[in-house]
């Protein structure tokens, strides 16, 4: 047993009255301003430790050197009582008002944890916990003390994590905060409940309890119970008949949507109104079945490299004949709308556990996060349980910043996008990457370490943090019905530091062949983890009484589904060995039960049997559900205008655009070079300032490193195209991120995919009448991507959904728009053929690379102009495969020094983007381009385009968006090579990189005084394009 | 035989692999060793040439970066690394390995024992920076790690890098500083971002030579025509520091 696990079980049996507080504030030595803060601290310790009361005075030096800086800091350290001093010295400095932050009891403290474990290996004797917190000082002009919360809420504290309290510093300093005791109430640890009942009352209990089961639910799991057979079964293991709370939380848990994906299974009669009638009406069986497996399925016929897809926490691929790539994105929308903070780092810290728990634990490589969030305007909706969208933006960012910078894991790759649309619900997708060796060694034993290997007989091992309340029915809760001492289980904040003890101890675990199954306890805790692991042996037994918590008094079921993090479940048959690596490494590890081939998931406390479920019930008796959807084309109103005068303005204007504008100040917060495999940094170039179209990244250190494969990784999200169509919008999603990863260097043949789906809720009910159309919405978004993946050969690996973005106060209703986000992984054959997406060298010659057609609907421009057009852009998936492809030995054979997609803002911010990150300019004529596409048009005939008027203007031509373009840039010397190599397809040559730090473009095929399109200074787009976010 | 050199992780460090890494195509036999495993048995430093303490986020970087590795460090090998110092073994800080070594006190020296001259603050700007910054070496303060390197490259990844001297103390570490940044970066005292001891055998920085081991790590590699052959400078610390325990 550590120290630390040794103190923190005492407080189970410590009474208060035992215990005294010292109150800590480190205050730095510039105390003058007219408003500062610092850190405080509550120490809990032993009340024989102090000496008649007082701090004895070695123990007043020790808190100094642990707490504070000498150099520049000084520490107050008293007894509560004492404390009215600190306010006279606030005053004299004339201070109005001092307030105070503390976690509410229960919130995860990691600052305190760290406190408590340096005080310890300082000697001090009797510390029992600590809590930490924060001070403020205030002049009089800072106004009373709402104007001092009203400023400083959702920046320096968050209502559902802190506690908040401003004084006078005339106060006596009675009312100071005191140590955030963990008070629970007595609750029974298990009840019974009674299913026999009617449909309503049925319907009644599952909302009063919170499980999220519909009424064919709630009468399966009757049923169940009624059978004579479970009769029988709880007869012999001296259980009721009628099921325990245990239970009913466990099969709410298990059937949830978060685990089962109900939707994507269900059965969906799909409406088509665009089809003639007799043809309108199709039955889909499973979405997840019918277009994402079956398109995974028919590609593993050639990707022989696929060694798990869709079955375990990540999916896995081979990388070489030692070692797999695993790759998972999750998604954390929910949490994040609540506490972002707490959200965005249990999202990354949640991800990175996937890919621990990925067949005998792979060490996580790399993170990607990606963002969609409302642009923070005054025109949003504003509502009480609408946090506000910039509080979501900062918390975000943080979150990420310390989920990856203390897991010492890279953010290599991301987005942020912006839609209105994203007040509903902010989406935060969390990807992270993992190596895995192909076999560990155990004895004499060689393992697959791609797969599982749980016995019956097994143990099951609790590895890492404790449960508490954190995550149960979490975000139904709010804050009015919290009493004093409630811990809070809203919100979780991760702890990474803990994580990452936990996460070295299980690498040396697994290569120590000690482990023989292993994932991880996110959503659903350990009914979800146990339960999931007990089907590979056919049962399992936990003892609740021996998982260590928190604080005492959680009920049974909250031990069991408590989503409390930090933690993984290990199967494994040589605790001892476990316990002594886990000792060296600080990781608690107990020992809760054993894997049984049983056929049965049970539950005990104390031998008390609490839960008994067969656990081919558990696992395949959920009813599925029949959905219905209704699909009708987008309508909408053609709105355009004129072209504007100046073009140059309008792309200053869109390099300003937050969709589009440099997202450095965030980068540059994220350690993405940690580990040292970077290729492709996020920013390259002379002055990194080359925002990158994808990460590469050596996955291992070895020899050669410049010669070695290395990983691309890479992603594609365009939710703008939504409204238009959802078919649409996951074929430009999967383009995206397989262009991305092209233009770094990635070989198009080895490229594997993951889905993820944020979807507004598309089950029809009388609360939701849009729900029809947003499963129609999902089926065509699954039809797209379908066809997407089998033309680019790109397998689906791995996926995730989530299908409640909506807003719904009983006043307002939001939802978010239909969002695909594709996350990309690729091999670039040696490190040293990755290309940075900046001009390189002057007299390169600029082509632009087409396979489709760009175009205005859901263009940036279109948004900037207020318009609204029907000129979808188009992608030629018998053309786009062999594009790429083309570019990929092109790249090979050295030709290529840039390559970019073109995106966000059409051909000429793409081409600003690369002179951007450059010393150089570039000088362009499209008037071949033009020509193309005027050609095109007449082809086509004017029927194919009455949408498109104005396909060849010179504004659709340059800020047209959509899939299929590239734009490259080429060592002159191979020219002829190059125009060779891409005959047949569509390459057309539209200038050069220039010395001289400009870029202009024209158009030859214009009348001469139209021709000059854009003529702007290198500098001027950097500073327009240099527009900070609003990020703090 | 390779010399050894024991490299520590555990307990939030994070740059363990990379620092073995550098330290193993530099010419060392490194060992990965955790600090639990240290602490029990110091005696592996005695066959060591080289401590090497990788950056990361020792223990979350609450408190202070460095501060609590740094006391559990004191509180157990403090006299086992005072003879690995004074036997003029080498010991490298990196990052936050850096931050420890000024939280001992082993890095700026100072003359009188158990008085530390600096602390590495919060950076000017209060951020976390992650980029690549120029270095330039001062050949008038002797530090054998930087032989044949004047100016050159490498990555930040701080979020309290700012030396900051104690009063009257600004002149004792310069004297001490034979690395720092081209251009001013994070409000570093003198934009000194490394340290040595007067035997040259400690070196602390914040920025970070094992990621700059070969030549794509660069953020302009790909604007060169061909990637060259010698060392990158980076790699080049970790072969002087082999060429200084070879001879």
């Amino acid at each position: 047993m550590t120290q630390g696990a040794k103190y923190r079980e005492n407080e189970h049996v410590l009474e208060i009255s035992k215990t005294a507080t010292i109150c800590v504030a480190v205050i730095s030595e510039a105390e003058h301003h007219n408003s500062q803060s610092f850190p405080l601290y509550w120490l809990l310790v032993d009340k024989e430790s102090l000496t008649d009361g007082k701090i004895p005075s070695s123990m007043q030096k020790d808190i100094s050197a642990v707490l504070a800086d000498s150099l520049s800091q000084e520490v107050l350290a008293c007894i509560p009582e004492e404390r009215s001093k600190w306010l006279e010295r606030f005053a004299k400095k004339e201070y109005k008002h001092f307030a105070e932050r503390q976690f509410l009891p229960g919130v995860t403290d990691n600052l305190a944890h760290t406190v408590e474990e340096a005080l310890r290996l300082k000697g001090l004797k009797g510390i029992i916990k600590v809590a930490s917190g924060r001070g403020f000082l205030f002049k009089e002009k800072s106004g009373d003390a709402d104007a001092i919360s009203e400023m400083l809420i959702y920046k320096e504290y968050h209502p559902l994590t802190d506690r908040f309290v401003v004084h006078e510093t005339s106060d006596d300093g009675a009312k100071l905060l005191k140590f955030p005791h963990v008070v629970l109430p007595e609750t029974p640890r298990v009840e019974n409940v009674n299913l026999e009942l009617s449909d309503a009352n049925l319907e009644a209990l599952s909302k009063e309890r919170l499980l999220a089961l519909n009424l064919d639910e709630m009468k399966a799991i009757r049923q169940y119970y009624r059978l004579d057979k479970t009769k029988a079964d709880r007869k012999s293991h001296g259980m009721p008949e009628m099921p325990t709370d245990v239970e009913l939380e466990v099969l709410a848990q298990t059937w949830s949507e978060h685990c089962k994906h109900k939707i994507f299974n269900a059965k969906i009669t799909h409406i088509d109104n665009s089809k003639p009638r007799e043809l309108r009406s199709e039955t889909i069986t499973s979405l997840y079945k019918t277009y994402i497996k079956a398109a995974t399925k028919k590609l593993s016929q050639w990707r022989k490299d696929l060694l798990s897809v869709f079955e375990d926490n990540a999916g896995v691929v081979k990388w070489d004949n030692e070692t797999a790539v695993c790759f998972k994105v999750e998604t954390h929308n929910s949490p994040s709308a609540l506490e972002p903070y707490g959200g965005a780092l249990t999202g990354i810290l949640g991800v990175n556990r996937d890919i621990l728990g990925t067949g005998l634990g792979a060490k996580p490589l790399f993170n990607t996060d990606i963002f969609c969030f409302a642009y923070p305007s005054p025109s949003l909706p504003q509502r009480p349980k609408l946090l506000p969208a910039k509080a979501i933006l900062d918390g975000v960012r943080k979150g990420v910043e310390d989920g990856g910078n203390k897991s010492g894991i890279p953010t290599v790759n991301g987005a942020i996008f912006f839609d209105p649309g994203y007040r509903a619900k902010p989406l935060v997708f969390c990807g992270t990457g993992g190596l895995l060796p192909l076999h560990i060694k155990a004895g004499n034993e060689t393992r697959d370490a791609v797969k599982k290997h749980t016995q019956a007989g097994d143990l099951i091992i609790m590895a890492g943090g404790r449960v508490g309340k954190d995550g149960i029915h979490g975000a139904t809760f709010s804050s009015e019905s919290l009493n004093e001492g409630s811990p809070m289980s809203a919100v979780q904040i991760g702890d990474p530091f803990t994580q990452k003890r936990l996460l070295d101890f299980v690498i040396d675990a697994r290569d120590a062949g000690l482990i023989t199954g292993i994932t991880d306890n996110g959503a659903g805790g350990l009914s979800s983890s146990v339960g999931e692991m007990a089907n590979i042996t056919g049962g399992a037994i936990i003892h609740l009484d021996r998982v260590p918590t928190k604080y005492p008094g959680l009920a049974d079921w909250e031990v069991v589904v408590s989503e409390s993090q930090e933690r993984m479940t290990i199967s494994t048959n040589d605790f001892d060995g476990i316990k002594k690596l886990a000792e060296k490494h600080n990781v608690e590890v107990s020992n809760i039960g054993e894997f049984t081939n049983k056929g049965y998931f049970e539950v005990q406390n104390n031998g008390k049997t609490v839960a008994l479920l067969d656990l081919e019930f558990l696992h395949d008796g959920c009813p599925i559900l029949s959905l219905e959807s209704q699909w009708s084309p987008a309508q909408i109103t053609m709105k355009t205008g004129k072209q504007p005068e100046h073009l140059g303005r309008v792309l200053l204007q869109l390099l300003k655009h937050p969709n589009i504008c440099s997202r450095e100040p965030i980068i540059r917060q994220y350690d993405h070079e940690v580990r040292g495999q970077s290729v492709i940094k996020p920013m390259m170039g002379p002055a990194q300032k080359a925002p990158c179209d994808a990460a590469v990244l050596l996955p291992r250190l070895t020899a050669d490193l410049d010669r070695a494969p290395a990983l691309a990784v890479s992603n594609g999200l365009c939710p703008r195209l939504s409204e238009h169509d959802p078919y649409l919008m996951a074929q430009c999603a999967v383009d995206e991120a397989v262009r991305n990863a092209v233009c770094v260097g990635a070989d198009p043949d080895t490229l594997s995919l993951l889905d993820n789906f944020c979807w507004p809720d598309p089950v029809y009910s009388d609360s939701n009448p849009q729900g029809k159309r947003h499963l129609a919405e999902l089926v065509r978004c699954c039809q797209g991507l379908y066809d997407a993946v089998i033309a680019y050969g790109a397998p689906l690996i791995s996926g995730k959904d989530s299908m409640k973005n909506n807003f719904d106060d009983g006043a307002l209703k939001l939802a978010i728009p239909p969002t695909l986000l594709i996350s990309c992984m690729g091999r670039v054959p040696e490190a040293r053929f990755a290309r940075s997406m900046e001009f390189k060298k002057a007299g390169d010659l600029i082509y632009i690379l087409s396979a489709g057609v760009l175009g205005l609907a859901a263009s940036h421009y279109e948004e900037f102009n207020g318009w609204q057009s029907i000129m979808l852009p188009e992608l030629d998936l018998d053309r786009a495969p062999t594009l790429y492809r083309r570019l990929h030995t092109a790249i090979k054979s050295g030709w290529i020094h840039s390559a970019h997609d073109i995106s966000e803002g059409g051909l000429a911010a793409c081409v600003a983007e690369s002179v951007i990150g450059s010393r150089n300019g570039a000088s362009l004529d499209v008037g071949e381009y033009h020509k193309y596409l005027s050609n095109l048009y007449e082809e086509r005939g004017t029927q194919a385009f009455k949408s498109w008027d104005f396909v060849t203007r010179a504004d659709a031509l340059l800020f047209g968006e959509g899939p299929g373009h590239i734009v490259v840039s080429i060592n002159r010397d191979h020219q002829s090579d190059f125009e060779r190599h891409f005959e047949g397809l569509t390459s057309i040559k539209i200038g050069e990189v220039t010395a001289e730090q400009q870029l202009n473009i024209v158009d030859s095929e214009m009348k001469p005084e139209e021709k000059d399109l854009i003529s702007l200074s290198t500098q001027a787009m950097k500073t327009a394009w240099e527009t900070a976010l609003p990020f703090d | 035989m390779k010399p050894r050199a024991i490299v520590l992780t555990g307990d939030g460090i994070n740059c363990g692999d990379e620092t073995l890494f550098a330290l193993q195509i530099a010419g060392f036999d490194p060992l990965l060793t955790h600090t639990s495993d240290l602490l029990s048995n110091p005696k592996i430093l005695k066959d060591a040439k080289l401590l090497a303490l990788p950056g990361g986020f020792s223990f979350g970087d609450e408190i202070a970066s460095g501060k609590v590795l740094a006391i559990k460090l004191e509180a157990a090998l403090k006299d086992s690394l005072k003879e690995f110092v004074d036997e003029g073994k080498l010991v490298i800080g990196i990052c936050n390995g850096f931050q420890c070594l000024v939280q001992m006190g082993l890095l700026p020296e100072s003359e009188k024992e158990g008085v530390r001259l600096a602390s590495l603050a919060r950076n000017n700007g209060k951020k976390f920076i992650n980029r690549w910054v120029q270095l330039s070496v001062d050949s008038k303060v002797s530090c054998p790690w930087l032989e044949g390197l004047t100016e050159f490259d490498l990555p930040i990844r701080h979020g309290e890098g700012r030396l900051s001297p104690a009063k009257d103390s600004e002149e004792a570490v310069k004297k001490q500083a034979p690395l720092r940044y081209s251009l001013e970066v994070n409000g570093s005292f003198d934009r000194i971002s490394g340290l040595t001891n007067a035997k040259g055998n400690v070196f602390g920085l914040m920025p970070h030579p094992e990621a700059f081991v070969r030549w794509t790590q660069h953020p302009s590699w790909t604007r060169l025509t061909s990637l060259p052959d010698k060392a990158p400078p980076g790699l080049r610390i970790f072969q002087n520091a082999h060429s200084m325990v070879a001879n």
